[in-house]
This record gives structure tokens, sequence and C-alpha cells, in this order.
């Protein structure tokens, strides 16, 4: 539909904006202008294949598009630090962040929009009125805080979880499928996502209820209740499904946001995702692979923004439907 | 009487006090009949069908009187078994009377399996019925609400209501969103269907030419009372009550041609703080001192005869006469204002 | 349901500026989350103000004991109310001195972006056309980036300077603020006295100042006390990675360094908790008034 074409140019222009601006940025850094690619820990063999791959003696203008190329292709060049290519280390990591980032907003928005119709029943409560502040309390400290407060209080102090990484040392696995599955590997996912569903949490569960209390007022929940359907059907099958579709559109945005805000969270816990990647490259001006991750998460960003615009049109009749009458 | 209303009192829990937006108004429903009640927004007409419903908003509640239906008094406990199989409620064309994100096949579908107990198949068979009923092809029945005009949202609220046989329909404004010609067709169809199925109607409206066009009977309500009823024609023709007189003029009759329009000065009276006499007097061309400190409003609705709460009922012809006249009401005007 | 408040509508002399500041003065007097949240607010004022007083200790000098050794990691204790760092500072000095840090950054990044936010909104949502298209592009592209990493590649890159800090967090932010004005622009436009105005041959800026600007003004407040919340976490989280500014005393600094020093393993909870409850109260402090701007603007129908 015509929609959706519309949406999925605006995200890519959107996506094609940052790159634009990511590649002046990179240009514009301390050094040559070679720098963003080239570095003197890579052996001159891999130097020249950069300077062949990017173009990087070519006017300014011809990199630019010689770079979206690379990029159509997934090429980012080669990590100054690991010698190897970006693309792959990505590739590497990037599975760590989505479990990370998909388990906890599962959780949290599962836990939100049941806390938050509950809380928009009981209304005027006076259960209402305290949670409500200290559901704000938890979207005014920063996650990483709540990483540290954990991670010294379940980990260093009672020994439930480990303190760090994704797996045990020493443990060797036939395939990733089966490192992702093990109980080791669940064992270290545990506290990083208590700590990211315990900051996400309050998004859905206060618009969960903001929705529902609007929706409550509606005059087709009115007109329900006049014919005398239960409260439960009421709640659920028609206030509770109105309530509901701005949240799932936030699900989807929450993944993109998400992505870029784990970098803290995979700081604290040492964490092997793209976060973590981007500080330490940042940290040690390893540019390809700092810009490589970037893009990544910029990537996902747009991704979720279109997957968002996408669930709009699909779940709200208004839209999906046009006027016939 | 299939619907009696004795001295109700519906009050509203607000910051600025409790107030009585249904004041002791009592009015009756004979069976099979449509009766109109009519009167200017915020008089308590839209409030008083709502709790005959059983469905206030959540700072509202029953302070006194009683309804009966069937000789059996209701209220909001022991409504819920009545709600839509015997009494159901017609909505104004409002965007929202349906859930937006359901087909309206499947909210008709859902009353009848939920509420009437029918199987999967019957339901849905019901609900081409109704449809064929109000005048909606049978194709409409997977559309969502959004996708329907003003005038076809109205005929599927009515196919809504109809769903379990109710014997008393109590609609509200059904037509005041349309325009005069779809208005028109509706009311047809609402007294064609009332025939029919001889329903018993309670239509709240505002305008009084719909009133004339299709009501019975009449009754007239004036902040969050009755100060007139009776049978349609005498009401509208020898009307007994100032205010009533003042309505008619202000509304040009849909079967005649315009009147010289007459507006009634003033505004009614603010509820949180009623006051004491007789409702309309500050605005009244009548009225006399007599009038501000005298309650003046109907305790009792018995429909078949004409009655009027007015103190100076005797002198009705008198009065009647000079309310043809706008200067009258110009006076009055001033005086309201004042 | 959500209603809009009328706008003030000017009063014969024209101008609804005094009335609706008067509204927004009054507000937390009416609202007790508000109230509290403005208080917590000048509570940190004060202590930014007279932190030399109240803690009279160099937040980063290395202290000694009496014996001559090294006063680190000390309990918290009469001498040290929140104890020492391990390298031997005194805790208390660097909360009490990371306030005037963490005001800075969120009280400029909070004028940035609503200065900007509101004169976006302000221009595109009036003028509408090719201004209104550029404009709103730009805050597309500026929404597009992700947040986080954009503050850590630049300050990474450019040098880890609070200033960097603020001028990136500004940057993101001010979109929403400026969609949300412009859409309320939009709205009021095409009200009676603005019509009536354009009639009467008023100028676009005196319109826009004069008539619609002051309607504005508490939108303007929601977001600005939304962005010092937004300020302050992010410059602690960037302080946390390790991009801040090594010589600036801040929650984050303080945070960052308990963190590295393992200070969590040793449990000296003393060190990392009080910056967090800190940063909580300014940020929920923001949540607050920015709520109560809200219902100036849009009281909700609360029926009760």
């Amino acid at each position: 539909m015509k929609l959706i074409l519309e949406r999925f140019v605006h995200n890519a222009v959107a996506l094609l904006a940052v790159i634009t601006i990511l590649f002046f940025m990179f240009r514009l850094m301390p050094g040559t202008p070679l720098a963003a690619f080239i570095n003197e820990n890579l052996n001159a063999d891999q130097q020249q294949a950069m300077l062949e791959q990017f173009g990087l003696d070519k006017p300014m203008w011809q990199q630019y598009f010689i770079y979206l190329g690379n990029l159509l292709q997934g090429e980012f060049g080669l990590s100054f630090f690991q010698r190897r290519s970006v693309t792959t280390i990505l590739l590497e990591v990037l599975p760590n962040s989505l479990i990370l980032t998909l388990t906890s907003l599962i959780i949290a928005y599962i836990f939100g929009v049941l806390a938050g119709a509950w809380l928009a029943w009981k209304r005027g409560s006076w259960i209402e009125r305290a949670a409500v502040p200290a559901v704000l309390a938890t979207r005014a400290a920063p996650e990483f805080w709540i990483g540290m407060v954990l991670l010294a209080l379940l980990s260093f102090n009672a020994g439930w979880f480990p303190s760090g990484g994704a797996s045990s040392p020493g443990l060797a696995y036939a395939n990733n499928w089966q490192r992702i599955a093990s109980w080791d590997y669940v064992h270290h996912l545990a506290l990083p996502v208590l700590t990211l569903a315990l900051y996400l949490q309050g998004l859905p569960l206060l618009l969960m209820r903001s929705n529902m209390l609007e929706v409550m007022h509606e005059e087709f929940v009115t007109m329900a209740r006049m014919k005398g359907f239960s409260e439960w059907r009421i709640v659920i099958q028609h206030a509770a499904r109105n309530a509901l579709l701005p949240v799932v559109t936030a699900f989807a945005l929450g993944v993109g946001l998400s992505m870029g805000g784990n970098v803290v969270i995979e700081t604290v816990f040492s964490w092997p995702g793209i976060g973590r990647l981007l500080v330490q490259a940042v940290s040690v001006h390893d540019y390809p692979l700092a810009q490589g991750a970037f893009l990544m998460i910029a990537l996902v960003l747009a991704l979720m923004n279109f997957v968002a615009d996408l669930l709009y049109m699909v779940l709200d009749p208004r839209v999906s439907h046009g006027r016939k009458g | 009487m299939i619907l009696e209303v004795d001295g109700l009192q519906i009050e509203y829990a607000t910051r600025a006090g409790a107030v009585r937006a249904v004041d002791g108004a009592s009015f009756a429903v004979p069976e099979g009949r449509i009766v109109g009640l009519v009167g200017e927004s915020g008089c308590g007409k839209t409030t008083a069908v709502r709790a005959i419903m059983g469905v206030l908003a959540e700072n509202g509640r029953r302070a006194g009187g009683r309804v009966l239906f069937k000789g059996q008094p209701i209220d909001e406990a022991t409504t819920r078994k009545h709600l839509w199989r015997d009494i159901a409620y017609v909505p104004q064309s409002a965007m929202n009377s349906l859930d937006p994100v359901y087909t309206v096949g499947s909210q008709l579908v859902e009353v009848l399996t939920r509420r009437g107990n029918a199987s999967m198949r019957a339901a849905r068979a019901r609900a081409a019925e109704l449809f064929d009923l109000v005048g909606l092809s049978e194709s409409r029945l997977a559309d969502y609400p959004h996708q329907f005009s003003g005038g076809m949202r109205q005929r599927a609220a009515i196919a809504m209501a109809l769903a379990l046989n109710p014997s008393l329909l109590l609609a509200d404004e059904p037509v005041t969103a349309l325009d005069v010609i779809v208005q028109r067709q509706i009311l047809d169809m609402l007294r064609d269907l009332q025939q029919r199925l001889r329903l018993s109607m309670v239509l709240v409206t505002h305008d009084i030419s719909v009133v004339a066009y299709l009501c019975d009977d009449v009754v007239v309500m004036y902040a969050g009372q009755v100060i007139e009823s009776g049978p349609v024609r005498e009401v509208l023709n020898r009307p007994r009550h100032p205010y009533t007189m003042g309505l008619r003029n202000a509304f040009p009759d849909l079967m005649s041609d315009a009147l010289e329009l007459v507006p009634i000065g003033g505004s009614p009276p603010d509820l949180s703080e009623p006051p004491a006499g007789c409702r309309f007097a500050p605005r009244c061309p009548f009225a006399l001192t007599a009038c501000e400190t005298t309650p003046a409003f109907i305790a009792n609705g018995a429909l078949r005869t004409h009655v009027s709460a007015c103190l100076r009922d005797a002198e009705t012809d008198t009065l009647r006469t000079a309310a043809l006249d706008p200067a009258t009401w110009q006076r009055s005007s001033n005086y309201a204002m004042s | 349901m959500v209603e809009r408040a009328e706008p003030i509508a000017p009063a014969r002399t024209g101008f609804p500026l005094l009335p609706v500041l008067r509204r927004m003065a009054a507000m937390p007097l009416k609202d007790p989350f508000a109230f509290t949240g403005l208080l917590i607010y000048v509570l940190f004022v004060m202590v930014a103000l007279l932190a030399d007083q109240l803690a009279p200790v160099d937040p980063l000098e290395i202290l000694f004991t009496k014996t001559g050794k090294l006063a680190a990691n000390v309990p918290p204790g009469a001498e040290f109310w929140l104890g020492t760092t391990n390298l031997g500072r005194d805790i208390y000095a660097q909360l009490v001195h990371g306030t005037r840090s963490a005001l800075a950054v969120g009280l400029s990044a909070a004028i940035i972006v609503s200065t900007v936010g509101t004169v976006v909104g302000l221009v595109s949502g009036y003028f509408g056309g090719a201004v209104d298209a550029v404009l709103m592009r730009i805050a597309d592209m500026a929404l597009s980036l992700p947040f986080l990493p954009f503050v850590i590649v630049l300050t990474g890159f450019l040098g880890a300077d609070t200033s960097n800090i603020v001028l990136a967090v500004a940057l993101l932010l001010w979109p929403n603020s400026a969609r949300v004005i412009r859409s309320q622009v939009l709205t009021l436009r095409e009200r009676a006295y603005v019509e009536a105005a354009r009639v009467t041959g008023a100028s676009a800026s005196r319109i826009l100042f004069v008539h619609i600007a002051p309607n504005i003004l508490p939108l303007s407040f929601v977001y600005a006390a939304i962005a010092i919340g937004w300020a302050i976490i992010t410059e602690a989280s960037v302080s946390f990675l390790g991009f801040g500014d090594p010589d600036s005393v801040s929650w984050g600094m303080m945070l960052q360094d308990a963190f590295s020093s393992q200070a969590l393993s040793r449990g000296q909870y003393a060190w990392f908790v009080p910056p967090g409850l800190c940063i909580i109260l300014v940020v929920v402090a923001g949540f607050f008034i920015s709520r109560g701007y809200e219902e100036v603007f849009m009281p909700r129908l609360r029926g009760r």
C-alpha cells in the first residue's frame, strides 16, 4: 500500500541522513582523512586493501558513494586492534545484544501492561496514588546505577548470580545455539535482564494506565455497560484491546531505543554486546569498529521505527481500512 | 404503564459540591406509546434516561425517587437482568458508541451470544436480519464502525438496540447530529419499527419539531424537573407552561413553514445552588414574586392528562396569547439579564 | 477525557502573559507533587550554592589519617560522614560538590532545549510551508540518531568536556518539544482572537509573541523540566562510561570511580548509593514539576 511505501521511504531517508552525518563526522576526526580507515596497527597489505576498498585517495564526494556502496554490502572495513573484519566482529556480538534487549522488553512490557491495567482499575485508591510516584522513581534512576546496586546485593553479597560476562570461563559448546540455550548463559543473563526490565517497565505501565483511564470514559465502554456485559468482558475485550494499541507500537520503538541505551548496562555487567563494543572502540579510537557499531545500532533503530509504523497500521482498523462510508 | 419514574433525584459530586442534575423528575410511559422527553441541554433529560439504564458516571448516584419497570422497581443493583433484553438504549450519533477495533457485525453477534444465549450460527443469522430491518446491506456487517456514515451508524445503533427484542427503547437524541433529510428517514424508520414490533419508546431531544413529528406524548423538563406533560398535540398546540410556550416559538415546525424564531433570553439556573421557587421564574415573562419562592414542578406524571406545573395555570389562556407576541419575550430577556 | 484548557484570550491590553504567568506560579500551590518537586530543586540549589560551607574539604584531595597512612576506604563515621574512596577522598564532599555540576548541566541543557524547541515550534507551526517542512525534517534526523551512542561518539572524539555533553544532549532533545509545541501552535492559529488580530493588521511577530507564545509557555516549562533530568542522567551515563570530564566532580564520575575501584565487591554502599539517590531525586522532581505544568496546560477531567 502507498502508506507502507511512504513510511519505508521516510525511515530510509532518516537512516541515510544518519549515515551521512557519521561519514562527515569521522572524516573530521583529528588526524589525516585516511585515519578513519587506516592505522599503523594494520599491516601493509591490509592498509592497501582498505585504501582500495574505500577509495581513500579519491575526492570526498566519490568516497561518499563508495562508502555507501560498501555499507550496502555490509563492509565496514577492518578493526584497527583486532585486525579483522568489523562485520564479523559485529555479527558475533549482535545476538547477545538482541537477546538482552528482547528478553528484558518482553518481561518489562508484560509486567507493565498488567500492572498498568490493574492500577487503572484501582483508580483513586491509595495504592494507585503511591504506585505512580514509585514507578516514576524507577524511570528517574540511571539504568546502570540500578545495575550496580543489584550487582552488589545479589552477586557480590549474596552470590546468587555471576558478576559479569555472558559465560563462565572454561566452558565450551558445540555451536552458538547451544551456548545461548545453556543454563550458564541464562544465569549470566539474569541480572542484566532484571536490571533492564526494572528500568523499562515504567513506560508501558504508565502508558497502559493512562490509556485505560481514557478508554474507560469512551462512549463505547458506557454502551457495553448498558448492554449488561460483565465487567471482565468490558475491561479485557473492549477497554484493554483499545488501550493496547499504543503500547504495542511503543514496544517496537523500545527495541530500537534500547539497543542504543544498552551501552551502559552492557558495561556494568561486562555483557559482550554491541554497546560495550562501541564503548571500547571509542576509548581506543578504533574508528572502523566504532563506526560499524554505531551504524548497526542506528540501523536497528530505523528498522524498528518502520516496524512500529507498520504495526500501527495493521492493528488499528481505522488506519488499515480507509473510509468507505 | 411500562415505565414509571417517580421523584427521581440524581446527584453528581463535583469540586463545587453536590449538583442535582435531576431533582424530583416524575413521568410515566404508557405501553406502546412514544414519549418525547424534551428540554434544553443541561436540563437533566439525558441523565434521567441513563439513570434508568443504571449507568451513571463515576461521581453520580441516585439520591432519591424510584423507577418502576412493568410495575417492578429497578435500580443499579437490580437493573442488570433487564439491560438490553427488556430496556435498550439508542445513543446520539456519537463516533464512539461502537468499539472501533471490532467489526459491527461481530459486536452484534457478541450481544446476541453473550446476552441472548444464541449460538454463533443463530446469532449471525439474526444479525443479518437486524440489518435488514433497519435498511442496511448485509455485506456491511464485516465493516468497521468508522466506515459507516452518520446515518448508517444510527441505523446500526438501532439494530443493536433491537437485538434482544426489548419492549422499551430509550433513544437519546438519535437524530440530532444528522442532516434534515436523513433525520426524516430515521424518524420514519423508528415510527415504522415501533408499530411493527409494538415497542414503547422514550425519545430524548432538545428539538421540539422532532417531538411534533414522531411522539404521542411529551414530557417537558427544565433544570432537572418536569414542568409540563401530556399528549403531544395538546401540549404543542395549547402549551400551559411559559417555558413550553417559549420553546415552541424557538423551533421551526418540521411540517409547516418556519415561524419567526424567538429565543428565550437568559440561561438555566446553576444547579449547584438551585433557586428556591420556580426554576424558570428568572427568565419567565409572567413571573410574580410568589413564583420565586414556591417550588413548581410535577411530582407525579400521569400523561393521559395534560398537566403543567405553572403557578399561574388558571390564567393559562391569557398567558398563551401574550406568549405569541415576540415583544413579550424581548421584555423578559431584558429582565432576565439584569 | 483530556480537554484543553481554554487559552487565555488577551485582556483589554491584549497581553495574556501576566495571567499565564500567574497561573503558572500558582500551580505548585495546588499540586502537592509539583510542590515537592519544587522543594527538592530549591534544596539542591541551596546545597550547590553553599557547597563550600557544607563540605569545606576539597572533594578531589587525597586525605591521610593521623598516622600518615592513606585514608582509603574508611567506612562512614563521625569524621567522614559517607566514608572515603579507595584513594582517600571524602565521599560526602564529592556528593555535595557534585551538585554544582549536576545543576549546571541540567539547567544549561534545559535552557537550550526549551528555547530552541519553543522557537522552532512557534516558527514551524505558525508559518508552515517550506520553513515547516525543513525544520521538521531536521527534527526527524535528530530523532533518528541513537541518543547515548551519539553522545559517546561525540565526546569520545571531540573531547571529554562537559559543554560537549550539554551540546549533544540539547541537539538530540529539542525535537520532542518542538513537535508538540508546533502542533499546539497549529491549533491556536485558528482561534478566533488570533484571526481577529490578523484582520486588524497585527504583524506576524506581534501575533506570535503576544498572543500565541504566552499560551505555549507552560509547555516550554514541561519540556525544560524533563530536559533537566535527561541531561543529568546522560551526563552521569557518559561519565560512568569513562568519557566524562576527569577534572570535574560529578555524581556520574563518583559512580564510575566506585565501579572501577571494585566498590561493589567491597560492599561500599555509602559510596555508590547516595549519588544515585541524588540523581533520582532531582529527576523525579523534574517529572513532578513537568506533570504539574501539563495540568495547567491541559487539565484532565477528573470528576472528583
